[in-house]
């Protein structure tokens, strides 16, 4: 079963490939292994698509790249391998930033501001939703700027998990909890079991 | 029941590419044509788009591979490997699997592709129709046909 299983995914490979020559797929995705589980990633013409913890796209995120690449979106490891490449070299902390463009296209003006304001945060450090709302230009919007963070369709490599409430507490986190922490002890090391209760650990 | 079509090329791959796979196999026997076959069937596919519902979904695939097997096979004469011919069809009644290969590489194209879905892949007649696109007596008659001369060929 393995074998023919191999045999497809060999087929398929080439037929993205010509698929890509002959201009019919503008998407490349993939399922990654990592530390925080599996990890559906997308690469198109504009970089980086989306990245979903999980093996598949969210149905919001599937809509938004239908919405804006048509239905040229294939299983294509070879387009994609750039960033499982980067992915790797994050999670073995060989690599602070991501080179990869991140395509924000369809996403609405405060929603692009939110995301640049979370890929200004430095390798390792700390902010808070405030903080995040005030550099996107909305500082008496926190809340819309949460939501903005929480519907971040390229986690990790746009640093959502780098943004902690204003009580030094965790927050929230699209791939749970427990993957923010990970992702936290990766950058930080220890990460302590409520957070960051003193607020000066947070810049 | 009627459900919804692919929306991307990647949702109709994830959904039929082992089974079209399995099939082009059966169709041409051998591995380098089957994936040439499994490839042209899903561009095929793809420049066609969009598909029909779900449930055509699977028969349009079948009529584009069974086509292009059909185009192909006018183009070269088709070889069946033993070796992907015994998945397919595995000795019995003390027939061997090279009296079958024989038998089937006679047929002509539309003839091997209605003896591969009936009597290799049991589909309905319904399928094997859509797959060929032509009635379903036809299809009856193009099985019928092709199983006498597989059976008149290992006698």
């Amino acid at each position: 079963m393995s074998a023919a299983v191999g045999v497809v995914a060999e087929a398929r490979e080439r037929l993205a490939a010509r698929a890509r020559r002959e201009g019919l797929a503008a998407v490349g995705y993939d399922t990654v292994d990592s530390p925080v589980g599996p990890l559906w990633i997308a690469l198109g013409p504009k970089g980086v698509a989306g990245i979903h913890f999980g093996s598949g796209p969210s149905e919001g995120e599937l809509r938004r790249l239908i919405r804006l690449y048509g239905p040229g979106i294939v299983p294509d490891r070879r387009t994609t391998a750039p960033l499982a490449r980067e992915l790797d070299e994050y999670f073995e902390g060989k690599r602070r930033d991501f080179d990869l463009d991140v395509d924000m296209a369809g996403l609405t003006p405060f929603h692009v501001r939110v995301l640049r304001a979370l890929r200004r945060i430095p390798y390792g450090a700390l902010t808070t939703y405030q903080r995040v709302a005030r550099q996107a230009g909305n500082e008496k919007a926190p809340r819309a700027a949460g939501r903005a963070v929480g519907a971040n369709p390229i986690p990790i490599v746009v640093p959502c998990h780098r943004v902690i409430a204003s009580d030094g507490t965790l927050g929230g986190y699209g791939g749970g909890l427990d993957t923010k922490r990970r992702l936290l002890a990766l950058e930080r090391g220890e990460v302590p079991s409520g957070g960051w209760l003193k607020r000066d650990q947070v810049n | 029941m009627v459900t919804d079509a692919a929306r991307t090329f990647g949702e109709l791959l994830e959904r039929h590419e082992r089974e079209i796979f399995a099939y082009a196999l059966r169709l041409t026997g051998s591995r380098a044509d089957a994936e040439d076959l499994y490839q042209d069937t899903f561009l095929a596919a793809f420049r066609a788009w969009p598909p029909p519902r779900r449930d055509n979904e699977r028969a349009w695939l079948y009529r584009i591979a069974t086509n292009k097997a059909i185009d192909g096979s006018r183009r070269r004469r088709a070889t069946v490997s033993i070796e992907d011919l015994r998945l397919a069809a595995p000795d019995r009644d003390g027939i061997t699997v090279v009296d079958v290969a024989n038998a089937v590489r006679r047929l002509p194209a539309g003839q091997r592709a209605a003896f591969v879905l009936r009597a290799v892949e049991g589909r309905p007649y319904r399928e094997i129709a859509q797959a060929l696109d032509c009635s379903e007596e036809a299809a009856r008659a193009r099985v019928s046909e092709a199983l006498k001369k597989v059976k008149v060929a290992v006698r």
